[in-house]
């Protein structure tokens, strides 16, 4: 018996006894939204998964707006709507609030408690404020564990190109450069993961640090890459959801996004070391365009950002970046004083500066919380160059400079690791363009991507 | 005449050697004991230096971000610190021992207070040490948040924080050392009286400012934008 799940919880694990499906949804104030994932998830239970017990079970956050209501009301579509000849039965429906820190990984730490209980064979997790879900989502996250053999399932989005950044130009390449596996989407918030995953998950010691909040997506997805279980993707069409919390702060997002990238490099450095290159998940589901929300960028603000940055957080980057990275990011700065057009946060000098990030969160324990914090600007010049980049090219073309992007970052890995191991980088620093274009094709020729 | 001035002669002669036979045996001591201080001293020095560097503390200090905090240049080198503290106060310790074979008033006062003095100053030194740590450590947090914030000169406002703690820790050292305590408390209630009052002002006069650059920032960030900072 798990002492950590509330009381409510454990009654009713010991009333359902068992079931073969488990579906998490974590919510704080959704009410709006919550009803039609819980419709969305019972249809897909119903449609796809008829002949298996299943639960759906809110994970809730203390919400004060009815979400809990929500889910327990929201009401079974009908069979013949759904095109099916059975009548449709709804699966037991329960809403929970989870105890310990504030935030998604608590909830998820719940609902993985849950199905352990439960002797669950798979658990898919959704988020509570998409307006895109559909049935078949269930059953693309549900369907490679149950049938194929994955033990994690990653969603793959057609997003808009200025949607995801912290993913395209931090978590996704890096992700990818240290552990060699290609998960487009390792943050994304939808993911279906298999018994042995979730006791695994559940043994692990970190649940009470920023894997607790937002850094829980990318956790799950780096275990399970790094500890060599089966990974696959599914591709789930668009990814449109609910507007987030205004007053949510980028630079939090930030530190615990990119704070739990760091900490998990730590504890897998002798896997990562071991890995070069790196080849693509198996992705299923049918690929298809759709149409997306637009989205509206102020690239100026962010310039503007990065300038701030540059007057007064001298002091912080100069101990935290490399001399080499420091001065190219001084030079930035300072040309941003001739023309804000020609500004151009290059490949090369992100994947730098992330990696001087890198090392200096390792080196800097008591200091983790700034450090990460100051990247902010760099982040947002990093935005805004990419923007300026890709604001006349299509979706192909942006994914194509996100490739090129990774490629780059797989270039810097062996500095990396000699930096990390405390030995003399070879041939570190910036290299002339060209000869990193050239390096860049030769890769691109050689790693399966 | 002559019979007189060899009088003087021969007085003189004997007080200097009464004095000679009273301080010369305390001053030779005096010598012997600083010297062995010394020697004791630059032992202890070599020995610490030694130590510290088998237990790598420059290196576990550097790892754990401490040295950071305290010196972000990374200049701060805690073996050459402590090896360099316990050679002077080995070295001190000799002097005030040499100078107590004298045996007078003044130098048993002079020790009396150094042995007082050594925890004083030692609990004012950690004061002082922790004051420019916490100082340099919520300084910096200030300055990165002012810019993420997009705060007005916020250089100045993490000056302003690393000030102000470190006057704290002046005031709390004075106050350990009872050194000029009364104006030390004087200052400080002056002091944050005035930033009080100055900050009360602040928002009285600028109020109508402040409230407009919040508005300008919120629409700067309207929701539309927003959607970029959100999505992970």
């Amino acid at each position: 018996m798990d002492l950590s799940l509330p009381d409510e919880a454990r009654r009713a694990a010991e009333v359902i006894r068992r079931a073969d499906i488990v579906i998490g949804i974590p919510s704080y104030n959704n009410a709006r939204t919550i009803g039609h994932v819980v419709r969305a998830a019972n249809a897909g239970l119903a449609k796809y998964f008829p002949q298996l017990t299943a639960v759906v079970i809110n994970s809730d956050g203390g919400s004060t707006d009815s979400t809990r209501e929500a889910v327990l009301s929201a009401c079974v579509e009908d069979s013949r709507l759904m095109l099916l000849s059975t009548p449709l039965v709804a699966a037991h429906r329960l809403s929970f609030p989870y105890h310990g820190v504030p935030g998604k990984g608590s909830a998820f730490r719940m609902v993985f408690q849950m199905a352990k209980q439960l002797d669950a064979k798979v658990c898919a997790v959704v988020d509570s404020d998409l307006r895109s879900i559909t049935p078949e989502w269930i059953d693309l996250l549900i369907r490679p564990v149950l049938f194929a053999g994955f033990d994690f399932v990653a969603p793959y989005y057609q997003r808009h190109k200025y949607d995801g950044t912290i993913t395209n130009s931090i978590v996704y390449p890096l992700t990818r450069m240290l552990y060699g596996v290609s998960v487009r989407q390792p943050i994304g918030g939808e993911f279906g993961v298999s018994a042995r995953l979730i006791r695994r998950y559940l043994a692990r010691q970190d649940w009470e640090t920023d894997v607790a909040r937002f850094g829980i997506d990318i956790w799950m997805t780096t275990v399970a890459i790094a500890e060599e279980f089966r990974v696959c993707q599914s591709f789930l069409g668009a990814k449109l959801h609910d507007a987030k919390d205004p007053g949510s702060d980028l630079s939090a997002m930030l530190e615990q996004v990119v704070g739990s990238v760091f900490t998990l490099m730590q504890e897998y450095a002798p896997v990562w070391q071991r890995r070069t290159g790196s080849t693509p998940a198996e992705l299923f589901g049918f690929r298809f365009d759709v149409g997306l929300d637009p989205i509206q960028v102020n690239v100026d603000r962010m310039v503007q950002a990065f300038r701030r940055g540059c007057e007064d957080l001298g002091e912080i980057w100069e101990t935290t970046l490399g001399k080499r990275t420091f001065m190219a990011v001084r030079r930035l700065g300072n040309s941003l004083g001739e023309s804000r057009e020609s500004f151009h946060l290059d490949d090369e000098l992100w994947a730098e500066v992330i990696l001087d990030f890198a090392c200096a969160y390792r080196k800097h324990p008591l200091a983790r919380g700034m450090i990460l914090r100051s990247l902010t600007p760099l982040y947002l010049a990093r935005v805004a160059s990419f923007v300026r980049d890709t604001e006349n090219l299509v979706a192909d073309e942006v994914e194509e400079k996100i490739e090129q992007l990774c490629l780059t970052f797989q270039n810097l890995k062996p500095s990396l690791a000699a930096r990390w191991n405390g030995e003399p980088v070879q041939g570190g620093g910036r290299r002339p363009q060209r000869e990193r274009a050239a390096a860049n094709e030769m890769d691109q020729t050689n790693v399966e991507v | 005449m002559i019979e007189t001035l060899k009088n003087i002669l021969e007085g003189a002669l004997e007080r200097l050697q009464q004095q000679m036979t009273t301080y010369l045996p305390s001053f030779l001591a005096a010598l012997t004991l600083i010297f062995g201080a010394y020697l004791i001293a630059t032992l202890a020095r070599w020995l610490i230096y030694r130590i510290f560097k088998g237990l790598t503390v420059d290196k576990f200090l550097r790892q754990s971000g401490i040295a950071f905090l305290v010196d972000p240049s990374g200049g701060l080198r805690a073996t050459r610190l402590a090896a360099g503290t316990v050679y002077w106060f080995i070295l001190l310790s000799g002097v005030l021992l040499g100078l107590n074979v004298f045996n007078t008033d003044l130098t048993t006062q002079i020790i009396q207070s150094f042995v007082f003095l050594v925890p004083k100053l030692f609990v004012a030194g950690l004061i002082l040490l922790s004051g420019t740590w916490l100082g340099q450590y919520l300084g910096r947090g200030m300055l990165v948040w002012a810019v993420n914030e997009n705060f007005p000169s916020p250089r100045r406002l993490a000056a302003v924080v690393r000030i102000l703690i470190m006057f704290v820790a002046v005031v709390v050292a004075a106050d350990q050392l009872d050194f000029a305590r009364s104006v030390f408390l004087a200052a400080f209630i002056i002091f944050v009286g005035g930033a009080v009052l100055a900050g009360s002002l602040a928002i009285g006069l600028g109020g109508r400012k402040m409230q407009r650059f919040f508005e300008e920032r919120t629409e700067q960030t309207g929701d539309s934008e927003r959607s970029l900072w959100n999505h992970l």
